[in-house]
């Protein structure tokens, strides 16, 4: 089908049961210049990386829907921290990343990523603990959280679930729902 | 020899559409200029671009926001996708005291607003139009809702309003496609406050201009949700989906994109406007063009700031303002008052699809009973939401879990806010900033502008009306807000009133058909027309006021009186 008349027949009522992933990629493909797809980093070294990989997995696990590894939470926590965030808000967050280690071995006498997964969980659970304990982060579109944790759990869920796999798969995001149901099941939702 | 037209446009938004559109279908060569860049809705429309898409994942640019946007930034609808279709603060600057904050949020391109506007349309009531009367404050409207009601009919039949008729003499029916849904959450709400308040707290779902069926060839809304970037099905109203394709089809429309209009040129014999400067805004040249009527909709500050820029040695304090008017008697609508809170129940409810309307609550404040602290009064938007994935960045836990319980639909919340209606006063004006101008050398505003004791009284009634219907819902977490360094005037996007109507020529700049009482030629169509600001959003107001005024200049063009 080509673009044009993709568009011809959604502007026609009788195309929206036709609305379909075809039909949405079409609509999209044209307009999808903005996307960064660009897998180098800029602003994490390779230790640093493998740590913010583990703990987004630690974070939001595969289960039967992909987790934060596939998503790539990495590489848009790498493109917050070097293009978003100001450089006092980077250097508090790797400040904080190199703290997990520091953590990792008073606690078990080796770096994070040298323990094994139940003694990874245990560190992550630490800091999940003191993040709720120091009160709610500040979050929102123009601030960065300010601990570590709350900054990374913030980046972590938003580059998840703001992901193809996260918004498609674990969410079941349509870009066209085609009508409004004011009041359904909560699982029908899937 | 300039290029001549029987009329001029300036301004392709809201109401310049509608001038475009009547006036090309009445037969008149029309120019409509815009300052800003042409819209391809093929290329510039966003609103299915998914969030993967987006470099920044919808957290928007944050630089550029902070450097080049920070005022447009403030408003929700400027976002990762839309915020293209806001103006740059560099480029387009304006002044205001220190302790008078305004916020100007502007569009500039073909479309103007129209393209990320709300969408909400109600009609005035004889409430409105009668209410500087009854309360002596400034002048009478000249127009009763008899005058425009006929005219509410002709646009609402081209545009498309999705509603429910209530049968509330404050707030009158329009012609309604079929309403929206409202959902689990705003029915029980609505059960609890007409149970409580009785039915002078009436909830019903939001007038939107989004079709729920096929209308005049655009196509019925899909639901995906985010109108402000634009809608290639056309099923929102704005000008570009709607007015100027018709303006269009007639052949008689030249649309002139990055046209910076400098001024309106007068003929000083024949107390005319002749034309207008143009200045090129890619080339920097400057071109004029004439014609014999001019329809100024270039949005309530620009089109003040326009008059103003137009003075001449005969008329230095601007052209049609031998009133003095010109600029004065700015108002918007007060928010930012009003409660939230968490609702019970309906755990296992949730919705499907995205709707882009809300839920409204028409005015009961000095409806039947006198309110003790304040004049006028205010309707409630409202919404009933649950909450994203989001809120697990502030939760507790991680791991599956964690996953699959963030991913399904939090609890219910609902929230009410107020749109107040804000008193006219010659305080709160505009002025040509003498020494600042703008990247195209045209002088800046400087705008004076603050709320009154009258809208504050009514900001704080509104969280305490918001918090109550909310306990009478039976919430939880209930919070009042009233907030006026988060809601400078301006910040609701409905400021008007800088050439208001009137029937005497010393108090007013505008007749009753948005003529200016100085300048037969010259018609003011757009949100500097009102005399009062009503607290229902304006904008169905501004496009009656459009087509009644060109039906109007085209009859007295036929009689030969123009």
């Amino acid at each position: 089908m080509e673009r044009r008349e993709a568009l011809r027949l959604l502007a026609t009522a009788a195309a929206l049961p036709l609305v379909s992933g075809e039909l949405n990629a079409l609509l999209r493909t044209a307009r999808a210049k903005t996307q960064s797809n660009d897998a180098t980093l800029r602003t994490l070294n390779p230790q640093q990386n493998n740590l913010v990989v583990r703990i987004a997995e630690i974070i939001l696990p595969e289960t039967d829907t992909p987790g934060a590894t596939t998503a790539r939470v990495n590489q848009f926590i790498d493109l917050i921290l070097t293009e978003w965030y100001d450089p006092n808000e980077r250097n508090r967050f790797l400040k904080g990343l190199a703290d997990v280690d520091t953590r990792a071995r008073t606690r078990f006498g080796k770096e994070f990523m040298a323990l094994v997964p139940d003694q990874q969980t245990q560190v992550v659970k630490e800091l999940d603990d003191e993040m709720v304990a120091e009160s709610a982060p500040e979050t929102g579109p123009d601030h960065p959280a300010d601990g570590f944790f709350s900054a990374m759990k913030q980046l972590t869920l938003t580059g998840y679930f703001t992901s193809e796999p996260g918004a498609t798969q674990q969410l079941h995001f349509e870009i066209i729902p085609g009508h409004y149901d004011g009041c359904v099941p909560s699982d029908a939702k899937k | 020899m300039p290029e001549t037209y029987d009329a001029i446009v300036i301004g392709s938004g809201m109401t310049g559409g509608w001038a475009a559109k009547e006036l090309t279908e009445k037969g008149l060569k029309t120019l409509v200029l815009e300052a800003g860049r042409p819209i391809t809705p093929e290329e510039d429309y966003v609103e299915h671009v998914p969030v993967w898409e987006m470099r920044f994942r919808g957290m928007r640019n944050r630089k550029q926001i902070r450097e080049d946007q920070p005022v447009q930034g403030t408003c929700y609808a400027c976002d990762e996708w839309s915020s293209k279709f806001f103006v740059s603060d560099k480029e387009h600057p304006y002044v205001t005291p220190a302790n008078k904050p305004f916020s100007w949020i502007r569009g500039r391109q073909v479309g103007g607003r129209s393209i990320m506007w709300g969408r909400q349309c109600y009609r005035w009531s004889d409430l409105d139009f009668e209410a500087n009367l009854r309360d002596g404050i400034a002048i009478d409207w000249p127009i009763r809702y008899r005058d425009i009601e006929p005219w509410y009919d002709y646009v609402e039949d081209f545009i498309g309003i999705s509603g429910q008729a209530e049968g509330l003499p404050q707030l009158p029916d329009g012609k309604f496609l079929p309403p929206m849904q409202m959902n689990c959450a705003e029915l029980a709400v609505k059960d609890a406050v007409e149970k409580y308040f009785g039915e002078e707290r009436r909830l019903t779902i939001g007038r939107a201009a989004v079709l729920t069926k096929p209308h005049n060839g655009r196509a019925a809304c899909h639901y995906c949700g985010p109108c402000e970037r634009g809608c290639i099905t056309r099923s929102y109203f704005s000008s570009v989906n709607a007015t100027l394709p018709a303006a269009q089809k007639t052949g008689r429309m030249t649309l002139r994109p990055y046209s910076v209009v400098h001024s309106l040129i007068f003929d000083s014999k024949t107390r005319r406007v002749t034309g207008v400067q143009v200045i090129d805004a890619q080339t920097r040249q400057t071109v004029e063009y004439r014609a014999r009527i001019i329809f100024l909709c270039a949005s309530s500050l620009e089109s003040a700031r326009l008059l103003l820029n137009s003075a001449t040695s005969e008329l230095p304090n601007g052209l049609a303002n031998s009133s003095g008017e010109v600029g004065h008697n700015l108002m918007d609508h007060i928010k930012y008052g009003g409660a939230r809170g968490t609702l019970h129940g309906l755990a296992n409810r949730t919705t499907r699809g995205r709707r882009p309307n809300i839920v409204y609550m028409p005015r009961f404040r000095n409806v039947k009973q006198k309110h003790p602290t304040f004049l006028r009064g205010y309707g409630f938007q409202g919404e009933a939401e649950q909450g994203d994935w989001s809120r697990g960045a502030s939760q507790r836990g991680f791991g599956a879990s964690f996953k699959q319980s963030i991913s399904m639909p939090g609890p219910w919340e609902f929230a009410f806010e107020g749109y107040g209606e804000c008193l006219p006063r010659h305080t709160n004006f505009v002025e040509l900033h003498k020494e600042k101008v703008d990247a195209w050398g045209i002088s800046v505003l400087h705008i004076d502008c603050s709320w009154g004791e009258n809208e504050l009284a009514m900001q704080k009634d509104m969280s305490i009306a918001g918090a109550e219907m909310l306990a009478a819902a039976g919430a939880r977490d209930i919070q009042p807000f009233t907030d006026t360094a988060e809601d400078p005037p301006g910040f609701a996007i409905h400021e008007m009133g800088t050439a208001r109507m009137g029937r005497d020529p010393k108090t007013s700049v505008l007749n009753s058909h948005n003529q200016a009482h100085d300048i037969d030629n010259l018609f003011i169509t757009d949100g500097s027309a009102m005399t009062s600001s009503s607290c229902v959003n304006p904008s169905l107001t501004y496009m009656a006021l459009t087509a009644r005024a060109c039906d109007y200049a085209v009859q007295a063009m036929k009689r030969g009186d123009l």
